[in-house]
């Protein structure tokens, strides 16, 4: 054993718990937490929304980059969900939780998107509907539809997958993968493509069931 | 059900670990409408501990501010005409129209607001921040800093790589902040350390003064001078105060540091440092190891080095280096 394990990042410590574990552990959730926001729009529409946009759009954001994998869409999306809040008021139809309604919507509109990008059967113009209640067996589907996104990226060979987070997660030029990867601008486009028509094809596959019990 | 446990349930689901019978459980947990609206209570709790990136919210949020402040009342959308089919095209249409304008405003803003600072493969960069810190960037590495200080964020910076910092003490006791990713970050008045934010992992080193790090599941600890913080797997990580610092402050004298260190760590390192791959194919070299410090500006003198020390032959491929026993 090395003195001085200068890859000690990869070591599997047997039970390494630090005393200082518990230092500060996440809080408890409070009961009707939004109730403070209502009052904010039933007051001031516009500090209401720039509230909710505070609290929530990170989150948002980091929930839709798991379906759509750009930093760029997921911030657009969330950003776009929130600007037809305010546009449409939104705010003053909805009857569940703002952070309900919310979810449900980037939900939906990642949904969409992929569904555009995959260019699966559906058109993006196609009515963008957002059911009002989902079913549970629907609410479920949404979360295993970004698992099963990250488990085909997570099986790519390394090269593919690298080139495929920094194309589309990082949204980097191909000839600056190209650089950073030492390969040609060419095997960067290859790469990045064959990681999009494997989760074109993974997808579609999966989409047959998705789309069968979240329609009919 | 009780609420602890629907919340441990739910947590597991979404990282896609239940097993089928539990899924069930939740999806019937779910029909009754009230538990809906705690499903997405739990969705946001775990989203807000599980961080995928970094999204510019004080950037988004100026965008927003605008929509907020142009929106025309009268031209607020009423719901009965939205119900009509033939809208819908155009309503979509405009709606493009708004997300591309979103999109353009995000995507130069953010370049406006931050300056990247690049250290190319095997150089070292030092830079002095505006309100006075003095970085010090190991090759290989980005440092994002803010280009207007007036903005408030002036001590805040976004480190991809590894560098040592001098963080100057302000009179109204600002907080200086590394953000690592992965939720990591490191928050500082006045005090010097190294920070190691690459694939592998996080790494701080703390040579001075007190830090208080910031962990990914939300919980702080604080260091003191001499300790070495090293992340593990799944938010694990361990505290040690050792008594070499050699190994984690090397680089700066473009040195390395090794000491009865395995060849494939050796290997690991050079590509950090010159962003060269580099590959043994043979198992049992790469369990070969080495000691010793050895300077080196350059990747061909440490490649040298290696190759007369340990009788091993390096061979330049197209896009990587290969080690390897030479053959007889």
């Amino acid at each position: 054993m090395t003195a001085f394990p200068l890859n000690p990042l990869e070591e599997d410590f047997p039970g390494q718990h630090p005393e200082n574990r518990d230092h500060a552990k996440s809080e408890a959730i409070v009961p009707d937490d939004e109730w403070l926001l209502r009052r904010q729009f039933a007051e001031d529409p516009e500090k209401g929304c720039e509230l909710l946009f505070r609290r929530y759009y990170v989150n948002l954001c980091n929930h839709t980059i798991r379906f759509v994998h750009s930093r760029e869409v997921a911030e657009d999306i969330v950003s776009e969900i929130f600007t037809t809040f305010w546009q449409n008021q939104t705010y003053r139809q909805v009857t569940t939780s703002y952070r309900a309604y919310l979810y449900k919507s980037v939900r939906h509109r990642a949904y969409n998107y992929l569904k555009w990008q995959v260019r699966f059967q559906h058109s993006a113009e196609e009515p963008v509907h957002l059911s009002e209640s989902p079913s549970p067996h629907e609410v479920l589907q949404y979360s295993e539809l970004h698992q099963k996104i990250e488990l085909i990226i997570r099986e790519l060979p390394a090269q593919c997958r690298r080139a495929y987070i920094l194309k589309r997660v990082e949204g980097k030029k191909y000839d600056e993968i190209a650089q950073e990867m030492k390969i040609s601008a060419k095997a960067v486009e290859a790469l990045v493509s064959r990681a999009l028509s494997r989760l074109r094809k993974e997808l579609s596959a999966h989409w047959v069931l998705f789309i069968m019990l979240f329609f009919c | 059900m009780k609420e602890s446990v629907i919340r441990l349930l739910l947590f597991d689901f979404f990282e896609g670990k239940t097993t089928s019978i539990q899924r069930k459980m939740i999806e019937e947990w779910l029909t009754e409408e009230p538990n809906q609206e705690l499903f997405y209570r739990y969705l946001d709790e775990w989203e807000s501990e599980r961080p995928q990136f970094g999204p510019d919210k004080e950037t988004a949020l100026e965008s927003f501010r605008s929509v907020l402040a142009g929106a025309d009342k009268t031209d607020a959308y009423t719901p009965e005409t939205e119900q009509e089919r033939p809208l819908r095209k155009r309503q979509w249409l405009w709606l493009a129209a708004v997300i591309s304008l979103v999109a353009v405003g995000l995507a130069f803003q953010k370049q406006i607001l931050y300056k990247s600072l690049d250290s190319g493969p095997g150089k070292r960069v030092t830079h002095r921040l505006s309100e006075g810190t003095e970085v010090l960037l190991n090759a290989n590495s980005r440092l994002l800093v803010p280009r207007f200080t007036f903005l408030g964020n002036a001590r805040e910076v976004f480190l991809d790589g590894e560098a040592q910092f001098k963080v100057t003490h302000t009179r109204n006791n600002d907080r200086f902040v590394v953000k690592m990713g992965d939720r990591y970050r490191i928050e500082v008045l006045g005090t010097e350390f190294v920070a190691f934010s690459r694939a592998r992992g996080k790494r701080v080193f703390l040579k001075e003064g007190k830090v208080k790090l910031g962990l990914p599941e939300g919980r702080q600890i604080y260091m003191k001078p001499g300790n070495l913080f090293v992340s593990g797997k799944n938010g694990s990580y361990k505290m040690t105060a050792p008594a070499d610092t050699r190994p984690y402050t090397a680089w700066k004298e473009q040195t390395f540091y090794f000491n009865n260190t395995l060849l494939s760590d050796v290997a690991l390192q050079i590509s950090e440092q010159f962003g060269m791959q580099v590959r043994i194919a043979d198992t049992l070299l790469a369990q070969r190891r080495i000691g010793g410090i050895y300077k080196a500006d350059q990747v061909d003198d440490l490649l040298q080095i290696l190759s007369e020390l340990m009788q091993i032959e390096v061979i330049q491929k197209e896009d990587h280096i290969e080690l390897a026993i030479p053959k007889p």
